[in-house]
């Protein structure tokens, strides 16, 4: 059956398509090209030029692909199953771009995108190097674009395209229809947590950050092929910098993401996407440090390479974690399995065995040296430091694996019931280790150090810190726990270090500084991390405004959020804090959130902030999706968002549902027999009887004579001191009474003079009142987050701190060549 | 000895811990019969019961949920949480539950949802789409 389906534009995705098999196409025939350049000692350069220009080619098609799939989805074509699963024509620009790497696939032209831009830049600068190299990076290219063919090859379809159409990717009666486009006139959109602006950089960097990673393990496998086992650790050094930098600037944008449009409150969760990720990270990291101890003094040659050629395939082994469905019943926010599970796993498996066959090839002529390294030498710490921070990740990955294991082995193994905790109790006792390592080892030397100076110079510093901490531990509050002061005490203890060796850069070694900026700002990391984590409090819990008690436990089953209703001030911690309705915005209902902090003795508002947490209600599916909105101090950040607001169409609902007769909706009235000048308190003001017209008229009632109409004058005034007036009418026509109600819509109240009482002198009044609960209000939930900025300028300095050694590692090359 | 050799067996010793902790922490799967047995907390998979209306009413308590959730063996039982509702809850396909019995209740530390939500799932609304057909 061919029906002839309107309205499709399928070219676009047949030039994607093709792009996408010439990618794979060209990727496959440079990597063979430059295989045999590699192992064809010749002078003739034929193989390298046909993959220099297959490498070319190869990035033309990328762009190409790129190109083709953005245009399908800037112009909203939603016969393609992309555009359709991952944008709407209600999305800003901006976020279009974030919509294209939504998906695996976008995520994998991504990674491909980085990986060609980056092999570009090795045929221009590996010199050479380049054969070798290149034949490990065209390797992994054809891996990845292999991940994007989405053809089926003996039965079984290899890869997911993103040019699937949306007819063949979805069944549904519709699609019989040749005319099904205009059934379809908008897409699924953007998941409303991704639309943030760091969605729009998060990605891009932390790809950049994996797709350089390669170029280590390339240079290590290089090494290896071409017995050139030495070299390759120099020239691979600002490489794997450069990866570690990336990588890390990707890590923070996307914790800095999470805090500021997620919910879960905080910047770091444990979650195993987030472990995938600094896995990796950590392991270059150690790479790096044990790459520079071998340089200097010789030690250390296997465990730099096999850093380097494990963090790789930790790479690998992240993003199967993340892509192939694994992580299940562990993760929030994995990819969704799209069936590539053998294919990621084959991925990890040749580049796994690739790194180990050429370890074992080569054993016997590694450079491994048979000496022991001096105790008080830097090489030695440099050695254990990396191997601390290898058993770190090691416990991470342990934990992070459970999935896997329960794949692997059929067992049943549910992650630890209190995550947090289970990585602290390791993390937290590394981290010290680590730090003290990271300060004291900057004042030894390669090969030996005289003990007596060094001890010397230790022990001044030592003293300086221990001072420090006392004070600091005290301010911030984490004196109560061992292991924090210690922590805290580790941590300053490099920075103390770290300062005094930047101080001599400052004064003329320069070429120090990048490693003391980028040490001082892992120290910072560590105290705001700690500080941020280990103390913040939840302030919405303190209804009663009397402070929290240091012991206070985040475990006890807090409740920790608060219902506030409009304008009813609430006191919560040194705040009061008051919501002040909402307002819409696009798909967004942003909820004015007032804080104030009022002086308890002149009463005057020291301080007033609005706080617009937000969220995308969705009437139909009665669900809301809620961002934060945070208030950024120097010292502390204070971070609200909404757990709750009233679904405005089921409110509508309610009412239709039960409005039978008019005073429904209202609590049970009160009466109260008034006098003029009168006042009456209710729940929410005060309503003044301010007098009596006796000349009260009613509309489409013409008054005949004996009829008497009276109104009562009332002023309403409200706590939040609004002023509303009313005149409820009294009417006695033929001999019958009559009253005629008045409703406030805006507080909520319903008045009726429904009596008169001469012999008393007295006038009844009837007041209801709208239940507490129709009025407005939000739940929510505020945390206050001390110290938060340490964590966020530690991460800048310690990415300033690689680029300074990028720079510093990059030149040494020159100046030996 | 060599000095390397002797770091060497201190990091597989912990390395070794580490691996050990990792399973004396995890927790297991199990069914709610299971939880009112052990008494300890552990994970419940299983399908929230549709049918029967979800507790939240945060005028009364903010931080009360509760809901019936059925276990993989299609038991059903109560089920508290000290929160808010969390977002997306009534759509979710799948829920995990960390927690313990108590009574007759399952209190809940920790909800994990697994929703296939309109961003992730191939489904084209049909029911729109037959009305405008229709």
């Amino acid at each position: 059956m061919d029906i002839q389906f309107a309205g499709e534009h399928l070219l676009p995705g047949k030039l994607g398509q093709f792009f996408i098999i010439l990618t794979f196409g060209t990727a496959l025939l440079s990597a063979i090209a430059y295989y045999f350049a590699t192992i064809k000692d010749t002078k003739d350069d034929s193989w390298k030029r046909l993959a220099r220009i297959s490498t070319w080619v190869n990035t033309v098609s990328v762009l190409g692909i790129g190109i083709c799939l953005y245009y399908i989805i800037y112009n909203h074509y939603f016969e393609y199953h992309y555009a359709w699963a991952h944008s709407s024509r209600a999305l800003p620009v901006y976020y279009i771009i974030s919509s294209f790497w939504e998906g695996q696939e976008g995520s994998f032209w991504l990674w491909m995108f980085w990986q060609s831009l980056l092999a570009n830049i090795l045929i221009w600068k590996a010199r050479s190097w380049e054969s070798p190299v290149m034949t490990v990076m065209m390797l992994s290219q054809l891996f990845i674009s292999s991940m994007l063919l989405g053809v089926e090859i003996l039965g079984t379809r290899v890869g997911s395209s993103p040019f699937i159409l949306l007819r063949d990717a979805v069944e549904g009666p519709i699609f019989s229809r040749p005319d099904y486009l205009s059934l379809i006139p908008d897409g699924n959109g953007l998941n409303p947590l991704l639309q943030n602006y760091w969605m729009v950089i998060h990605p891009p960097t932390l790809f950049l950050g994996f797709a350089s990673m390669i170029i280590p393990f390339a240079y290590a496998i290089a090494g290896l092929w071409e017995r050139r086992y030495s070299e390759w650790i120099k020239v691979s050094l600002p490489w794997a910098l450069f990866a570690v930098m990336v990588l890390g600037a990707g890590i923070i944008m996307g914790s800095f993401w999470a805090y500021e449009a997620l919910n879960f409150g905080g910047f770091w969760a444990w979650d195993p996407v987030e472990n995938a990720s600094i896995i990796p990270w950590l392991t270059l990291i150690a790479a790096v440090h044990v790459m520079l101890a071998y340089r200097s003094s010789g030690h250390s040659y296997f465990t730099a390479t096999f850093l380097v050629l494990i963090s790789f395939v930790l790479v690998l082994y992240a993003s199967f974690l993340t892509r192939s469905g694994i992580l299940g019943e562990t993760s929030v926010h994995s990819f969704t399995d799209l069936g590539m599970f053998g294919h990621l796993l084959a991925y990890i498996l040749v580049f796994f065995f690739l790194a180990v066959g050429f370890l074992v090839a080569r054993w016997k002529e590694l450079p491994i040296t048979k000496k022991d390294e001096e105790t008080y030498s830097r090489e030695f710490w440099l050695f254990i430091g990396a191997l601390v921070l290898t058993v770190a990740c090691v416990q991470v990955i342990s934990t992070t694996s459970i999935p896997v294991f329960n794949a692997l082995f059929g067992t049943k193994i549910a992650p630890p019931a209190d995550v947090i905790q289970h990585y602290h109790q390791w993390q937290v006792p590394f981290a010290i280790v680590i730090s003290f390592i990271s300060g004291f080892s900057q004042y030894l030397r390669y090969k030996n150090t005289d003990s007596k100076k060094f001890f010397k110079k230790i022990g001044l510093i030592l003293i300086i810190a221990a001072v420090v901490t006392a004070g600091f531990a005290y301010i911030a509050k984490v004196h109560n726990n061992v292991m924090y002061v210690v922590l805290t005490f580790a941590a300053i203890f490099s920075i103390s270090c770290n300062i005094r060796i930047l101080i001599d850069a400052i004064k003329g070694k320069w070429r120090l500084a990048g490693s003391s900026i980028a040490h001082i700002g892992f120290g910072l990391l560590l105290i705001g991390a700690l500080v941020a984590a280990a103390t913040s409090n939840v302030v919405s819990l303190n209804t009663s405004g009397v402070g929290f008690g240091e012991e206070f436990d985040k475990n006890n089953n807090s409740k920790e959020n608060i219902i506030l209703y409009e304008d009813e001030p609430v006191r919560m911690d040194e705040y009061t804090v008051t919501y002040k309705g909402d307002s819409t915005e696009g798909v967004n209902t942003y909820y004015r959130v007032n804080y104030k902090v009022i002086d308890e003795k002149t009463k005057e508002v020291k301080e007033e902030f609005d706080l617009y947490p937000h969220a995308q209600q969705n009437a139909k599916m009665q669900t809301i999706v809620a961002s934060p909105d945070t208030r950024h101090y120097l010292f502390h950040d204070i971070y609200t968002h909404v757990s709750s607001v009233p679904l405005k169409e089921e409110m509508a609902e309610h009412e239709d549902h039960e409005g039978h007769s008019e005073d429904e909706g209202y609590e049970k009235p009160v009466t109260y027999e008034v006098s003029p000048g009168d006042t009456i308190r209710y729940r929410e003001g005060v309503i003044v009887v301010k007098g009596v017209n006796r000349n009260a008229t009613i509309e489409k009632i013409p008054l005949k004579a004996g009829d008497v109409a009276i109104a009562l004058q009332l002023e309403i005034k409200t706590h939040a001191n609004k002023t509303y007036t009313a005149e409820p009418v009294f009417l006695v026509k033929g001999g019958n009474k009559f009253d005629f109600g008045k409703t406030l819509v805006d507080p909520g109240l319903k008045v009726r003079f429904s009596n008169v009482y001469p012999e008393k002198d007295k006038l009844e009044m009837m007041l209801y009142q709208k239940p507490k609960a129709e009025k407005k209000w939000v739940v929510m939930k505020a945390i206050k987050f001390p110290f938060i900025n340490l964590f966020w300028a530690g991460n800048i300095l310690m990415v300033v701190g690689f680029l300074i050694s990028i720079f510093r590692r990059n030149k040494e090359i020159k100046t030996t060549d | 000895m060599k000095k390397s050799s002797i770091i060497g067996i201190i990091i597989i010793a912990i390395a070794i811990g580490v691996i050990i902790s990792t399973y004396a922490d995890s927790s297991t799967y199990g069914s709610f019969s299971d939880a009112r047995e052990s008494q300890t907390e552990l994970h419940v998979v299983g399908q929230l019961n549709k049918e029967k209306k979800l507790i939240y009413n945060p005028q009364e308590d903010a931080n009360y949920f509760a809901f019936y959730l059925l276990d993989k063996q299609g038991k059903e039982c109560k089920v508290v949480f000290s929160g808010a509702k969390p977002q997306d809850f009534e759509r979710s396909e799948e829920i995990v539950l960390t927690g313990k019995m108590v009574g007759n209740e399952f209190q809940a530390s920790k909800i994990l949802m697994k929703c296939p939500s309109k961003y992730n799932k191939d489904e084209v609304e049909i029911q729109e789409v037959q009305q405008t057909a229709a």
